[in-house]
């Protein structure tokens, strides 16, 4: 195969970054998936997505805005 | 009030572009696209800020002195809307700059001192010739502390500098693949009066007194940054995206607002002040997108937080500064001992924990609640240790200043199978039960004192089998005292005749790092009326303690630091441990009795040991 490269965005590793690891992925274009040169994780731009989604599960209060009323008193 | 700096720094070869929009092309210094595009972002960025009424520090980088461009903007944007044009130590690398140095450094306080000097000239001097003034400003992510004495040496006219990213350390190193040489854990979050003898360490008097103002690089997440990679948790929008903490389907993010509502917050705890920092490089703004963050959201990201800031402005809630300006107001209004505290709360993960963070010139101190006001990291300022940084010293990247607790380099509460983590807490002992604090999880209100802060516990039940103990602990920081005092209360026993055993203990040790360091020059001793104990430490796993001891102490050689333990109560005994190899720590500690509404004090103090 060709060398692999960089595909339309720039992938970190989901599974890396689930252990506060930033780490690019490159692309397989024969094999139509992203791959980590750190760990074993593959997968489509699809399959990176939804991992992404799912990093998210430890910001519980990600998505509420805290007010802190007091601050103004 | 809520001060604001903006920082921005037209970056001719910004430091991520390079490396990852040209991925597949090799290096160059000239790249025309690049160049193109770095002003371009250097113009948005400004446009953001502009567009909502807000105020700049432009730093210029030395490649940009360079250019014309650049230059004319900085300019005109001083004129018109009060930019202060100032001068970043970082973005070094330039065509120049390599032909001059003849290395692809680009780290300021990692230069030999020698290079450090002819490169502060250079710069400082090539702004002179465009500008025909010196800056009042500048920075780097990290400056040690003899590079801001030899600044202020040449150029008097500093008096404000961008000096140390806070707890940027080996989780930053650990997060890029360890291979991003940022060492500079265990300094201020808040703006501070570097001493001249370490940076991290706030001066203590005129005589110690660095001459600038030091503002850390971002106002970052005073727990998240503590345990994750803390270049996702700060008011930096693209670092909020590099965390992921955003809706992928909405691009809201709220985290970001709640970061600097609870920066504003701190003002209650500060005498009516609070501040806020953001400095995005270009890097994170490129046409490419940065990961999987399209340019779109970047920029969404960047401008939603300058119409954030711009919104509390217009509101009367912020008032945004340049650097020298910034400086000028903390130097009015800031007196050398006046800590900086903050009463910080989770509002990333749901947990509701909650943590003190205290800074003086003696000690920066963090409580954790959810584990029962343990002292989880403790910094020995009152040492002011002289660590030298760059190439040709002891510590060539490790900019961190020393722990003796660090909860997560060194375990805490929680170890594995053997040994004992560092940390700062007491255990309640009845016949042969024993509960330590650490399991005890509470919340604390702080109050700021006349000459002292004092963070107040909410009462905590520890429960045994036939007896049960209403706890109370305070902790008082007496303004420039390098003291802790620590008042374990009883407010309620089941049975008012049962009493009681406290155990206050801190284990501690030194480093920088995860990994253990020689502990064989510590020296522990425990001193009553009949006089000093001493062991030497050998890793022999040995204990001392004296009846009515009047300290136990232990003395650190390596970071120059004294640290003992005194303690008021019944039946007190003092004591020391030694560590062994599978524990290389230290403890000290005072066993005591307590009864119903009887009080155990102890003092934690630190002091410079020579």
């Amino acid at each position: 195969m060709a060398q692999a490269g960089k595909g339309r965005l720039n992938y970190r590793c989901p599974s890396c970054f689930m252990r506060d690891l930033d780490i690019d992925m490159f692309y397989d274009a024969e094999k139509e998936e992203f791959y980590c040169i750190r760990c074993q994780y593959c997968g489509s731009e699809e399959d990176v997505l939804k991992k992404n989604e799912m990093v998210r599960f430890r910001y519980r209060a990600m998505g509420k805005r805290f007010r802190f009323e007091e601050m103004d008193g | 009030m809520f001060a604001l700096n903006i920082i921005h720094r037209p970056e001719m070869v910004p430091e991520y572009s390079q490396k990852v929009t040209g991925q597949g092309k090799a290096e160059d210094m000239k790249d025309e696209g690049l160049l193109t595009e770095s002003l371009d972002i250097f113009r948005t960025q400004q446009e953001c800020a502009h567009k909502y009424g807000l105020k700049t520090t432009i730093q210029m980088t030395y490649a940009s002195l360079f250019n014309e461009e650049a230059v004319s903007l900085a300019k005109e944007h001083h004129e018109v809307y009060g930019d202060e044009i100032a001068l970043s130590l970082l973005g070094l690398p330039c065509e120049e700059f390599r032909d001059k140095y003849k290395t692809k450094d680009f780290c300021i306080w990692m230069f030999s001192m020698e290079d450090k000097k002819a490169i502060v000239g250079d710069v400082f001097e090539k702004f002179h010739d465009i500008f025909g003034f010196y800056p009042q400003s500048t920075g780097s992510y990290y400056m040690d502390a003899e590079l801001i004495n030899y600044i202020k040496e040449q150029y008097p006219g500093v008096k404000c500098a961008v000096a140390t990213c806070w707890e940027e350390g080996p989780k930053a190193y650990h997060t890029c693949n360890n291979s991003w040489y940022t060492f500079m854990d265990g300094g201020p979050w808040a703006p501070w009066i570097p001493s001249k003898a370490n940076t991290h360490a706030p001066a203590a008097n005129k005589e110690e007194d660095s001459g600038i103002v030091a503002i850390p690089h971002l106002s970052r997440d005073l727990l998240a940054c503590y345990d994750g990679n803390g270049s996702n948790f700060g008011t930096h929008p693209q670092n909020v995206l590099r965390g992921m903490i955003y809706d992928s389907k909405t691009w809201e993010y709220p985290y970001l607002y709640n970061l600097i509502d609870q920066y504003r917050y701190q003002a209650r705890f500060n005498e009516g002040y609070s501040y806020n920092m953001m400095f995005v490089g270009p890097g994170w703004m490129n046409k490419m997108g940065r990961w999987e963050a399209p340019y779109e959201l970047l920029l969404k990201s960047y401008d939603d937080g300058c119409k954030y800031y711009g919104e509390l402005k217009k509101q009367g809630k912020l008032v945004d500064m340049t650097m020298a300006e910034f400086a000028d107001y903390y130097r009015e209004k800031k007196t050398y001992t006046a800590p900086e505290v903050a009463l910080w709360r989770d509002i990333l993960y749901g947990s509701d924990k909650q943590l003190f963070w205290y800074t003086d010139p003696y000690m920066r101190v963090g409580v954790n609640m959810d584990q029962g006001g343990a002292i989880v990291d403790l910094r020995p300022y009152a040492a002011k240790l002289n660590w030298p940084v760059g190439i040709g010293t002891a510590h060539v990247t490790d900019a961190s200043y020393p722990f003796l607790i660090q909860e997560k380099y060194r375990a805490g509460y929680f170890t594995h199978y053997a040994g004992e983590g560092t940390v700062r807490s007491a255990k309640v002992i009845y016949g042969k039960e024993e509960v330590d604090l650490c399991l005890c999880r509470t919340k604390a209100r702080c109050e700021r004192q006349k000459g002292r802060v004092v963070l107040t516990l909410d009462a905590v039940d520890v429960v045994f089998s036939d007896v049960s103990v209403k706890l109370q602990t305070r902790f008082t920081f007496e303004e420039g005292s390098g003291v802790i005092r620590c008042d374990r209360e009883v407010l309620e026993l089941s049975n008012p005749d049962a009493c009681v055993i406290i155990n206050e203990y801190m284990v501690g040790c030194y480093g920088t790092t995860e990994y253990a360091e020689d502990m064989t020059s510590l020296s522990l001793s425990v001193t009553n009326e009949k006089g000093t104990k001493e062991i030497s430490y050998e890793y022999k796993c040995r204990e001392l303690s004296a009846a009515g001891a009047k300290e136990a102490a232990c003395v650190l050689p390596p970071i120059c630091t004294r640290v003992s333990m005194e303690a008021e109560g019944r039946d007190k005994f003092g004591y020391v441990k030694e560590g062994y190899a599978f524990s290389p720590m230290f403890t000290l500690g005072y066993t005591g009795v307590l009864r119903e509404k009887e009080v155990f004090t102890t003092w934690l103090r630190l002091e410079k040991a020579d």
